[in-house]
């Protein structure tokens, strides 16, 4: 459940700024319910961060603490996978800036800022198109033997599918009912009238 | 811990404290403060009942901003007040909010033979506590025995708060996800005011489950990875 949650950490000295940037971030569509927000205000604290709250993206003025090193950050397997914006007040250089994986600046306006975030939030299996979409017959066939007790493996050789198949499924019913145990998707299940009582699995 | 840039400080009156942010109630009662203050100052209360004051606004103020900050030094926050806050969190949970709620529960669905619905229900909720007892003897056992051993001077190669802080998940979405199943799906007839009521106290432990696990996450991993680094590790 901890992989659902964005985490985005902002390092920057100036209070003024700082909460600025975190204002912004909570204005934001999504953020909020999805998203864990992480204020840094040194960089001891940012590696105090790194190590026991990874973040996914970090906010950070290239003037943190008098200098950021983002060749040092990237090239760190620790935190090379993290996705780094700069957070411009000041006056730097393009070839500083090239090595960061996004740019904000002091003037930025809101949905710029949030178009930028949006784009690096986003992971390979994201599709919320797909939120909105009613459950596919398969997808209810699936679920009728998720609340039986039958195992991925029993409902693969039932449906004459793939165990992978079945795990992709019921990912996708997951995202689009926003259920993700056996025990909410049997409430569902029952009230949907999908199966009796009697048919399913205590 | 710079008291300059925090809302409330030692000079605050314990009422306009309360009063202020009436979630703090909790936090006092963890600590082991009772009402009946008159209008003392919350040092003073601290004082009296032997509470570490540094810690008890550490905690105030980090829940009344709802911000998870970090800062670089964290020294003044006692760990052993700090342990003994989110053990009394933990029991507060398990012992006293969760049976009110499952109570109420009782009281507001129709849990007569026909209706399959509330039996299902009641279920995935014993279900859910369950995983909080685990999730939070978990931390009763390993990480503040762990803690505690580190006071003492002794240390495990096997253990660190960092593992514990990745492995740390938020255990108030799975009563995110049954409060929407209620919400959406429970076939309630006409007005039912025992069912909002008992949505109203979970939406509130939500909250607090949440506040809490920030409290470990965002005060005690901080602290107790001060301590490691002092020993060491």
């Amino acid at each position: 459940m901890k992989n659902d949650v964005l985490r985005i950490a902002v390092a920057e000295s100036s209070v003024i700024v700082r909460n600025g940037v975190l204002a912004i971030l909570r204005r934001m569509p999504d953020v909020g319910t999805h998203s864990q927000i992480i204020e840094l205000t040194s960089m001891t604290a940012l590696q105090n961060c790194i190590q026991t709250h990874m973040p996914d993206i970090l906010i950070v003025n290239p003037a943190f603490e008098g200098w950021f090193d983002i060749d040092n950050f990237k090239s760190d397997s620790l935190t090379a996978g993290i996705k780094c914006v700069a957070l411009v007040c000041n006056i730097t250089g393009q070839n500083i800036l090239k090595k960061y994986d996004e740019v904000i600046d002091l003037f930025e306006d809101e949905d710029s800022f949030y178009r930028k975030i949006e784009a690096l939030s986003k992971t390979d299996e994201d599709d919320s198109e797909l939120e909105t979409e009613a459950l596919s017959l398969r997808e209810k066939e699936i679920i009728i033997c998720v609340v039986k007790g039958m195992t991925n493996k029993e409902i693969a050789d039932k449906l004459f599918i793939s165990i992978h198949t079945v795990i992709t499924h019921r990912r996708n019913i997951s995202r689009k009912l926003q259920i993700h145990s056996p025990a909410g998707l049997t409430i569902y299940a029952i009230v949907n009238k999908l199966v009796e009582l009697s048919e399913v699995k205590m | 811990m710079n008291h300059n840039s925090v809302k409330f400080r030692p000079s605050d009156k314990m009422g306009d404290l309360i009063s202020s942010d009436y979630k703090l109630l909790l936090v006092m009662s963890r600590f082991g403060l009772s009402l009946g203050f008159g209008e003392k100052t919350v040092a003073q209360v601290c004082e009296e009942n032997g509470v570490d004051c540094v810690t008890f606004l550490a905690v105030a103020n980090f829940i009344h901003e709802g911000n998870n900050r970090m800062e670089g030094e964290v020294s003044d926050i006692s760990i052993v007040a700090l342990m003994g806050y989110l053990k009394q969190a933990h029991s507060y949970f398990l012992d006293f909010s969760l049976p009110a709620i499952r109570r109420k529960l009782i009281e507001a669905i129709d849990c007569s033979a026909k209706n399959e619905i509330a039996f299902l229900i009641l279920k995935f909720f014993d279900e859910y506590v369950g995983e909080v007892r685990r999730h939070m003897e978990y931390e009763d056992m390993n990480v503040f025995t762990y803690v505690n051993q580190l006071l003492e001077g002794k240390t495990d190669e096997n253990y660190n708060i960092s593992i514990f802080a990745r492995r740390h998940n938020q255990i108030e979405m799975k009563l995110v996800e049954f409060k929407n199943i209620i919400l959406k799906y429970y076939p309630e007839k006409g007005n039912n005011n025992l069912l909002n009521a008992v949505l109203f106290d979970i939406f509130s432990c939500e909250e607090d489950l949440a506040s809490h696990c920030m409290v470990e996450d965002f005060l005690f991993v901080p602290v107790v990875r001060q301590l490691e680094k002092e020993k060491g590790i």
